[in-house]
């Protein structure tokens, strides 16, 4: 957060229409301030405008394509400043970028009620295993779909959390392809699920009632999660 | 075929739209895979990411040329792998790879057998 003091204000301009890494300039620079840290950053819309090019762009005629001028505008510290110019420099083009130095009389406040969301994340991090279950889409397991009794399962037992996907392509143990028919219904299935050894193991038991056919992968994996609040399940 | 205890995971990233001699580079990498009698492969689609040329690959409604990413995962022994490599080397132009060491639970493998539903 900024403090009252000296600082930069920056200006950057660049063309609507302008591209960075296949989508707009002043969007991809508005992401880069936002992910650094930048206390606050405006763009605006500039109504008519011209360039180095001296062409005129305005908003009267009729344009297919919009070449409206766009400012993107930041204030930050000194050092702050410094540390992104490269980056900037690199993202701005045929662009233009100016800065000059400002004094911050009285810095913008959070509102109150994200004040309260400062409260630091539960962070837990640390060593995990992930169990990846492969299966086929068409499996059952008492006539209902394997892989949704198997999350039902993880569920059960209190395991973290589960994900499971959908894949294209793929052969497994019978050796026969399953594909990416439209009407069909057998494409493989991976359960991913992440937790500690000891609950994942102890769910090893059931899961060899389920399944009948599949593959079960056990890896280490690191944890870095963030929960906003303890768990309530 | 039975596969228990340490093995590795491969994981191959690239493009939807990658082609290997006129077909789907997954559907080239998936064939050889059973070429080389290696235990098993699985393809997945992502739905939106982006790769070394930092493009955002995302699919566009009403567009039917996607390239989205796709992520081939296999799983067998240290020894069968290795054999898969130089033809990666030479099929994936543009892509990464990632081997990781899981421990398989269970693996079956029951000729014929399969429950119909």
């Amino acid at each position: 957060m900024l403090k009252p003091g000296p600082g930069k204000k920056v200006g950057i301009y660049v063309a609507e229409d302008q591209q960075y890494h296949g989508g707009p300039s002043y969007a991809a620079i508005l992401d880069y301030l936002f992910f650094h840290g930048v206390s606050g950053a405006t763009v605006t819309r500039g109504i008519a405008g011209f360039g180095a090019d001296h062409h005129m762009h305005t908003t009267r005629l009729v344009d297919v394509v919009q070449r409206l001028p766009i400012k993107v505008e930041f204030i930050e510290t000194v050092e702050k400043v410094e540390e992104l110019l490269p980056k900037l420099h690199q993202m701005v083009g045929t662009g233009l970028l100016e800065m000059h130095d400002t004094t911050i009389v009285k810095p913008a406040e959070k509102k109150r009620a994200e004040a309260r969301g400062d409260v630091p994340a539960l962070k837990r991090e640390g060593k995990a295993k992930m169990m990846r279950i492969y299966v086929g889409e068409n499996d059952k397991w008492n006539g209902k779909p394997l892989y949704d009794e198997i999350v039902k399962g993880l569920r059960a037992h209190d395991i973290a959390g589960v994900t499971v996907y959908r894949g294209i392509l793929g052969y497994g143990a019978n050796r026969r392809i399953h594909k990416d028919a439209t009407f069909s219904h057998d494409r493989p299935i991976l359960i991913s699920t992440v937790d500690t050894e000891e609950k994942l193991t102890a769910f090893v038991p059931i899961l060899d009632q389920m399944v009948q056919q599949g593959l079960v992968v056990l890896s280490d994996v690191d944890v870095i999660k963030y929960t906003p609040e303890l768990p309530t399940r | 075929m039975k596969l228990e205890g340490k093995a590795k995971m491969l994981r191959i990233h690239f493009g939807e739209a990658d082609k290997w001699k006129g077909k789907p580079l997954y559907e080239a990498i998936v064939e050889k895979c059973r070429e080389l009698d290696i235990a098993g492969a699985t393809v997945f689609r992502g739905i939106e990411g982006y790769g070394a040329s930092t493009l955002i690959h995302r699919s566009y409604l009403f567009r039917r040329s996607s390239d989205l990413p796709i992520m081939v995962a296999i799983v067998d022994r240290e020894d069968k792998l290795t054999k898969l490599f130089p033809v990666l080397d030479e099929m994936v132009r543009e892509g990464l790879i990632a081997i990781s060491d899981v421990e398989v639970i269970r693996y079956v493998h029951q000729e014929g057998v399969r429950s119909q539903a």
